[in-house]
């Protein structure tokens, strides 16, 4: 290709027949400069009306209204906030964490259930493959704003009264669910709590440095540690003999039926319930095809070949298959989450204050900065999806170094 | 030396497990003691789960009744589809005058023949039939749909419809008795088959000339009385929004997918930009974007009203969607055919239109399925913004006054419905993709 | 209250009084009407016996009726109307900019919605209040016995405030559990979720009828809110709201005179009482102001039948209807003891 006679050709010829409508170069800056004035003009056009507009309808504009106070309440919130006092900024913060809190618990829970749904669906147990089966497509096929209503107008029906609450806890009286709601204990903490956490934070590094040196060796030598079972020990024992030790400095103000009504503890709102269960079955399914998709994707000769050389069933899982398909069913799974931030804004429908029923609709209606209110809204969508990306673009180029 | 051999090997028997229904539940269900209690917990989670649905739905449901109040006298614990059958022509035409529901489903019966020659292999010019049914029938339907006086454009439209419909019918019925396109066929029966391509050319023009006018003098005979869109509803509003949601998005996600992969910078940064805003925000906001701040877009005096804010955004939001499918399609299309469509001195628009589209849509319809499985469980949310969807008329039926409360049974008749609407369509597209995809594998 | 209340009320405030300034001051709405050949209505989502569509899509209910009589006195034909059914947030949006000529949705008639919201209410079509439904089982008879009670309520409504207001008066230490949606709450009610439910007396009688067992609950006496619900029009068209309002008194007076829709032409015909005859414009010119034609409120009876009438096949008994007696009522004719009350068609 590096032909000297070529490339004089290539340098000569424009100068030769250089026809200003036909050159590249010169069509690309004309194609750029008429994108940018339709777009630029489009854009002057839209910003013109909308300024008009409002300036027509008397309408406010600019971001003083999130140091104004608000004057509604909300039936949930993780901040403090008073009607009246709190302003629209911190509405703003209400929602955004409302809407954090049921994606990031329905995250954890659809993925857990997703797994499991998706490891059925490989069982060789025909009835328990069918019945995964079943579940994937009832879920994935009804639209998710469908099983949200449902669950909001079902559930609570079948749930018991207050006085045969169902306890969650197993008997400690930590999580009564009954059909007003669910009613968590709140820990109390004790002076030397702190140890606990320390003492689980001090086996888990044990434990990793442990596993670390258990495959060293086994790399070096063959030699296969069990690691299992002393993980689980140091991890569970260390905490609790430092938990008793300290003289369990840990206490709970529970939830105490008193006349018609639990007292103490907090209680979280139907709405919320409803919605997080929804959110974790209905993703749940879709994770469960990816989880097996990814595992149907490692190739069957890999874990042949992992038994042949003896490793043991958990060792091929964990050290063979496993690793393989994660790195195929990562990416689905992390745009999955994407998606469960996404769809909860479907808290609208059945009123659980997120953002969006929060402040871009209750917010909204109230002090009428509608570009203001919606553009905010978007935005910190935008922004969660974008760090959901990055994280997930850093997890590629590092699968991507792995592969040869 | 030969050997030979003398008498035949007696057949083995198959495996027991291939052979016996015990073997087989031996194999697949009770094959170690943790398996069958496994099975064992299955056929109890199937025993509550399809056994009470099976009771309530179905053993002591209410099918005829009159309101609610018959149904709790028949049962109290059974599901009362008594109202859900009574509001059926609600739930599936929306408050379309009973007297004009004919022209919905004339409209759906004209779409699946349109589209019916697409499906048979004996049929010549799919890709003109597939053109046709674009260009074409949205104007019919739209026009059949929403009735009135017929402008002039609207007239020609109607007309040109009307024919393309009809040369379309003859060619699949030329395609199906005499395995040729209908050009091919009509010369024949004129006798010009061997004339030149001039005059064959000449032939079938005034042909199609001939039956426009027939259809433009006939279609100016009738008018069909005008409904507004606020009386479309139910599933036909779904499927109107969710099938001129895919219908416009597609070419929307064509273009934005070009500018994504343009070379040059400016194009591909807004297209970029504009894809990746759209895709992580949630529908609802683009939906509230529309009503709120359409109005205030438009210049003073302009109202649109509801129905087409509500398709304009979610064209908005599916084409960005669309565009990241079409990227997909268009990476896979090996380098080769590009440079091939360069050599030959194809440029851009030549080489994107002529060589790349063609393949890459053709791999990309199981995907377009799907993008449309998602649009039409993502349009149950115009409900939310005050449209009488499918789930707007579901939830409107407990307010009605026979029926008030009534909510669990129309959610689940939704979302039957859905089920079989969206898990037949997504078998189709796993059955196209395993066919196209057929032809590919080397 | 039906309608989601104080907060979204309050809100729209800065918002709809300037739209409505620029757009209402334009051109006269009857005339815009009469050219488009049709009458825009609004209504919320479904309300029961006041707004609702039936199996056959058609709405019908008691504000429907009001939307029906005006397009009646305009066109002398009910039908040509436009039924819009317009979210809560976008209701006064759409009134101010003009997608709507007439807003008929039970929207209770408040200081600050008739002075700030540009709008003006027209008069009650409908006096509501809210009260208390409970378990006849639990022995309770009176609101009053509520003390230390769980009380279900809707969510964002005005309800909920008059039930504080209620219980800090009466030092009944009265909790809430607030619900986005009737149905929940009537549902977590019947479930034993809490000893009482609130709401409006007329949503607490329809959805008592539609209940399993309705004969185990009773609505108490007590009524704890005042809840005029009225029409409204947009601010600024005087002969408009005159429209509109007028033929609300017709409905009213109609009844009051005996007029009904099955003996309206007879009426016409041959009534000798100088008060039909003006009304139904056999004498006289009540049109003029209006701009209407002569007949406009024989048209309105003979389309909806008058005031009595159109209440009890929503509200009161007809098969349609949500089972709230009149008798005794607020919304009883005043001769009757009740509120309703026609100024003299003269």
């Amino acid at each position: 290709m590096d032909n000297p006679d070529l490339k004089a050709e290539r340098h000569r010829r424009p100068k030769e027949d250089f026809d200003f409508f036909h050159d590249q170069r010169v069509r690309w800056v004309l194609y750029q400069i008429l994108t940018i004035g339709i777009v630029g003009w489009l854009a002057w056009y839209l910003i013109g009306n909308t300024a008009h507009n409002l300036a027509a309808r008397g309408m406010n504009t600019g971001f003083g209204f999130l140091t104004v106070s608000a004057g509604f309440d909300t039936d949930f919130k993780l901040i403090d906030y008073t009607p009246g006092v709190g302003t629209y900024g911190r509405i703003f913060v209400i929602g955004i964490l409302n809407t954090l809190l049921v994606s990031f618990l329905a995250i954890i829970f659809s993925t857990m259930l997703g797994f499991f749904v998706g490891v059925m669906r490989l069982s060789p147990n025909w009835l328990a493959a069918k019945v995964a089966l079943a579940y994937v497509e009832i879920f994935r096929n009804v639209p998710l704003l469908i099983q949200v209503v449902f669950w909001y107008m079902g559930v609570f029906s079948v749930l018991p009264v207050v006085r045969n609450s169902i306890d969650l806890s197993l008997g400690s009286g930590l999580m009564e669910l009954n059909n007003r709601g669910l009613y968590l204990a709140t820990p109390v903490f004790g002076d030397n709590f702190w140890m606990t956490p320390a003492a689980l934070a001090v086996a888990v590094v044990g434990v990793v440095l442990f596993r670390r040196h258990a495959r060293k060796v086994q790399e070096r030598s063959g030699r296969q540690i069990h690691t299992l079972l002393p993980s689980i020990g140091a991890v569970v024992l260390m905490p609790l003999v430092v938990f008793i030790a300290t003289g369990m400095p840990l206490g709970w103000d529970k939830p105490v039926l008193e006349g018609f009504n639990f007292v103490g503890g907090t209680s979280v709102p139907p709405a919320f319930l409803a919605l997080l269960i929804s959110l974790s079955i209905y993703h749940a399914a879709h994770v469960a095809e990816a989880v097996r998709a990814g595992i149907l994707s490692v190739n069957p000769g890999q874990r042949e070949a992992a038994f042949s050389i003896g490793l043991s069933q958990a060792r091929v899982m964990s050290m063979v298959v496993i690793p393989q398909a994660m790195r195929a069913i990562v990416p689905p799974l992390i745009s999955n989450w994407m998606n469960v931030v996404k769809n909860s804004s479907l808290a609208i429908a059945i009123g659980y204050s997120d953002i969006v029923s929060l402040f871009m609709q209750t917010a909204l209606n109230q002090a009428g900065y509608a570009v203001e209110m919606v553009g905010m809204t978007m935005g910190f969508y935008m922004v969660v999806s974008l760090t959901i990306s990055f994280f997930l673009n850093i997890y590629n180029k590092r699968v991507q170094l792995v592969e040869r | 030396m030969a050997i030979v051999k003398a008498e035949r090997t007696p057949d083995r028997r198959p495996p027991v497990s291939e052979a016996t229904v015990l073997g087989w539940l031996r194999k697949n269900l009770f094959s170690s003691v943790s398996n069958t209690l496994l099975t064992f917990v299955m056929l109890y989670i199937i025993y509550l789960t399809v056994g009470g649905a099976f009771k309530w739905g179905v053993l002591d449901a209410t099918f005829i009744a009159d309101n609610r109040r018959e149904c709790y006298d028949n049962s109290l614990t059974g599901a009362c589809w008594a109202g859900v059958i009574h509001w059926l022509n609600n739930i599936f035409y929306g408050r379309y005058p009973r007297t004009e529901i004919w022209r919905i489903n004339l409209g759906g019966v004209l779409l699946a023949l349109w589209m019916a020659p697409l499906w048979i292999s004996r049929v010549k010019g799919k890709f003109l039939v597939g053109v046709s049914v674009v260009v074409f029938y949205p104007f019919l339907a739209g026009y059949l749909f929403s009735g009135g006086e017929k402008g002039l454009f609207m007239q020609i439209m109607v007309a040109s419809a009307l024919v393309a419909f009809a040369v379309n019918m003859a060619n699949m019925l030329a395609g199906l008795f005499s395995r040729q396109g209908l050009g091919t066929f009509a010369l024949r029966v004129l006798g010009q088959d061997k004339a030149t391509g001039k005059t064959q050319r000449n032939v079938l023009l005034v042909l199609i000339a001939i039956a426009f006018g027939a259809a433009f003098f006939w279609q100016m005979s009738w008018t069909i009385q005008s409904v507004v869109w606020t009386k479309w509803g139910g599933l036909f509003l779904t499927l109107v929004i969710s099938g001129i949601g895919i219908a416009l998005s597609l070419p929307g996600g064509i273009l934005l997918a070009l500018g994504r992969r343009s070379k040059l910078p400016i194009v591909r940064v807004l297209s970029t930009g504009f894809i990746e805003i759209f895709r992580s925000v949630p529908l609802i906001t683009v939906l509230f974007m529309a009503t709120t701040m359409f109005p205030l877009f438009m210049p003073e005096g302009f109202v649109l009203n509801k129905l087409v804010q509500v398709i304009i955004a979610v064209v908005l939001f599916n084409a960005c969607y669309m565009a990241e499918t079409v990227r997909a399609g268009l990476q896979a299309i090996p380098k080769e055919q590009f440079e091939g469509a360069h050599t030959i001195g194809l440029g851009y628009w030549g080489t994107m239109g002529l060589i790349i589209m063609p393949q890459a849509l053709k791999h990309m319809i199981p995907n377009i399925v799907g993008s449309f499985i998602g649009l039409l469980k993502d349009t149950t949310l115009v409900s939310i913004i005050g449209l009488f969807d499918l789930l707007g008329m579901l939830r409107s039926i407990s307010k009605d006054v026979p029926w008030m409360g009534l909510h669990k049974e129309p959610l689940i008749f939704g979302a039957i419905l859905f089920f079989i609407m969206c898990s037949s369509m997504s078998k189709y597209s796993r059955h196209l993709e395993v066919k196209l995809s057929a032809g590919r594998k080397r | 209250m039906k309608l989601k209340a104080k907060l979204t009320a309050v809100a729209a405030l800065a918002v709809v009084a300037a739209t409505s300034a620029t757009v209402a001051s334009a051109e006269n709405t009857l005339d815009v009407v009469k050219a488009r050949g049709f009458l825009r209505c609004q209504v919320g989502s479904p309300s029961p016996g006041f707004y609702n569509l039936d199996a056959d899509g058609n709405w019908y209910g008691l504000d429907v009726s009001m939307c029906q009589a005006v397009a009646a006195a305009i066109f002398g034909d009910k039908t040509k109307l436009q039924i819009q059914s317009v979210s809560t947030q976008a209701r006064f949006t759409a009134l101010a900019n003009g997608e709507s000529d007439m807003l008929s949705r039970t929207a209770t008639w408040t200081e600050t919605r008739d002075t700030q919201l540009g709008l003006d209410f027209v008069t009650p079509n409908f006096y509501d209040g809210q009260g208390f439904t409970v378990r006849k089982d639990s022995g309770i008879t009176s609101a009053l016995q509520l003390k230390g009670a769980k009380v279900c309520v809707t969510t964002g409504t005005t309800t909920e405030l008059n039930l504080a207001d209620f219980s800090r008066v009466n030092n009944l230490n009265i909790s809430a559990v607030t619900f986005e949606d009737y149905n929940v709450r009537d549902n977590t009610f019947l479930n034993g979720g809490c000893d009482a439910v609130t709401t409006d007396k007329s949503a607490l009688a329809g959805n008592l009828s539609s209940w399993p067992v309705p004969e185990d609950y009773i609505i108490l006496p007590e009524t704890i809110s005042k809840e005029p619900l009225a029409p409204a029009v947009r601010q600024g068209d005087n002969q408009w709201e005159d429209i509109v309002r007028w033929s609300v008194f017709a409905l009213i007076n109609a009844e009051e005179l005996g007029i009904t829709q099955a003996n309206v032409d007879d009426m016409r015909a041959n009534s000798q009482d100088p008060r039909v005859r003006r009304m139904l414009g056999v004498e006289g010119n009540l049109n003029e102001g209006l701009g209407l034609s002569k007949d406009w409120a024989y048209n309105i009876i003979k389309a909806v039948g008058n005031y009595g009438e159109i209440y009890e096949r929503y509200i009161g008994d007809g098969p349609q209807a949500i089972h709230i007696p009149r008798k005794g009522s607020l919304n009883a004719l005043w001769t009757d003891g009740g509120l309703m009350y026609s100024p003299p068609f003269r």
